[in-house]
């Protein structure tokens, strides 16, 4: 027990340096002349190392980004950034709120985030709904006016085949240089096999491919000019397809003419312009109807 | 203007301290819950010093509110009962913690591991000096019943050795 000149609070002070170098003498001399004080303080000291161990680590970690910048914010100031892509149920905010009160703001979040997430859903499938609808109630909406909608005409079919083929650094798959195989390719997997001769219009044949049709494969003929310009000619058997455009499909890149004849659809598709492209339309289907002077220089 | 920006950077400099203290407090709790009583309390001193009701000229000022601050809300959040709750990783420090009564577990934590003062400490748990030294000496007390000692290590070799080894002559 501690002497009369030196009381309990005495060592606790010790302990937690709350006391004079003068009065700490005095008390370390108490110690050495009472053991069994001195066995208390070592204990309390213990007791501090062993608390210390335990939760020094914590300020060790870093604050997660919640805590970083909440000094800095008010109740008016928002919720705490959410840290993570996972989802988030809320987090309290308002400095105003015990922490009771926290517990009861994020179970109303996670209500309001539930009830969120099921009127995101319920809205999806009203969208879909209606987009369901409209694909399929359009052709029937618009009556006998015949229609080619987007999605299925042979012009959008070649601008796709354009976008894809002739930007790439290897347009074409067989060049004019082997019309022999080229002709026999086209022949025997889109059943015609005819390259009209565009070079009156300025248009030099550069070979051709099999490309992906509307509903079969198409034949798909590149041409070139001497500006580097150029101009695909698509074709696929139209017996079933979609009946043409009337007038050339112009947009800010290419202009795409689209014409039957032979029973199939030709679609020539180029970034020169309309009148251009008008005439060497002509030209290709004009060369398409005559096979006997257009055979010769392709046998 | 410029000591409002020095009171909010002592606050953001206490932030891990508050961390720990939140953590020993409320030693059942978990860290999530511990740090959700730090932001709350961080709130709530930004507060004060946004409405420049917070105590200016004291450089010390906004982290001891932020104690403050927090042991309010650890108190109010356990309703002031001494009941302990389970510890999540079982360690006798820990146990023992939880096992002391608010006050004294505060008046405890702040001095020893958070380094306060007597004074600040009492400032912060809102008793006077005396009694905040009454009630470290009825936290060391009650701590002193508990064995503090490090667990031993345990001995896996020996337990596994042991478990799937047989004697074959």
């Amino acid at each position: 027990m501690p002497s009369d000149s030196v009381e309990e609070a005495d060592l606790h002070a010790l302990v937690d340096g709350e006391i004079s170098a003068e009065r700490r003498r005095k008390i370390e001399d108490h110690l050495l002349q009472h053991p069994e004080d001195a066995a208390q303080v070592e204990n309390w000291r213990r007791q501090n190392a062993a608390l210390r161990a335990l939760y020094a680590p914590v300020a060790k970690e870093t604050p997660p980004l919640s805590l970083r910048n909440a000094a800095h914010r008010n109740a008016a100031a928002g919720p705490a950034p959410i840290e993570t892509g996972a989802i988030h149920w809320g987090r309290p905010s308002n400095s105003s709120r015990t922490v009771r009160r926290l517990d009861e703001v994020r179970e109303a979040r996670r209500k309001k985030a539930i009830i969120s997430s099921l009127l995101t859903l319920l809205a999806g499938a009203v969208l879909a709904g209606a987009a369901v609808f409209a694909i399929t109630h359009a052709g029937v909406s618009r009556g006998s006016v015949p229609q080619v909608t987007f999605a299925q005409g042979y012009v959008d079919r070649a601008d796709v085949s354009y976008l894809t083929y002739v930007r790439d650094s290897k347009p074409i798959d067989i060049g004019a240089d082997r019309m022999g195989d080229l002709i026999a390719a086209l022949k025997l997997r889109v059943g015609f096999a005819r390259a009209p001769d565009l070079s009156s219009v300025g248009l030099r044949l550069l070979g051709g491919r099999v490309a992906p049709g509307l509903l079969a494969p198409a034949g798909f003929l590149v041409y070139e000019n001497d500006n580097g310009a150029r101009v695909a000619l698509y074709f696929e058997r139209a017996e079933a397809g979609p009946a043409p455009r009337i007038a050339p499909r112009v947009d800010s890149s290419l202009t795409a003419i689209e014409w039957r004849g032979a029973g199939m659809a030709f679609v020539l598709i180029g970034p020169l312009g309309s009148e251009a492209m008008q005439i060497s339309a002509e030209r290709a289907a004009a060369e398409i109807l005559a096979p006997a002077l257009n055979e010769a220089p392709y046998p | 203007m410029g000591h409002k920006e020095d009171l909010f950077q002592n606050l953001d400099a206490a932030i891990p301290g508050l961390r720990r203290y939140a953590r020993a407090l409320c030693p059942g709790d978990g860290s999530a819950a511990a740090d959700e009583l730090v932001q709350a309390a961080l709130e709530r001193v930004a507060t004060k010093i946004k409405a420049k009701t917070l105590g200016i000229g004291e450089d010390d000022a906004a982290r001891l509110c932020a104690y403050a601050s927090l042991t309010a809300l650890a108190r109010e959040k356990s309703g002031g009962s001494s009941v302990p709750r389970p510890c999540e990783r079982e360690q006798i420090v820990a146990q023992g913690l939880a096992n002391l009564p608010f006050v004294e577990r505060a008046s405890l934590l702040l001095v020893v591991l958070e380094g306060l003062s007597y004074d600040a400490a009492a400032g912060v748990v809102a008793v006077p000096r005396e009694a905040l030294v009454v009630q470290l000496m009825r936290a060391r007390a009650a701590l002193s019943s508990v064995d503090l000692r490090p667990p031993a290590p345990p001995m896996d070799g020996v337990r596994r050795a042991g478990a799937h080894l047989r004697v074959i002559k």
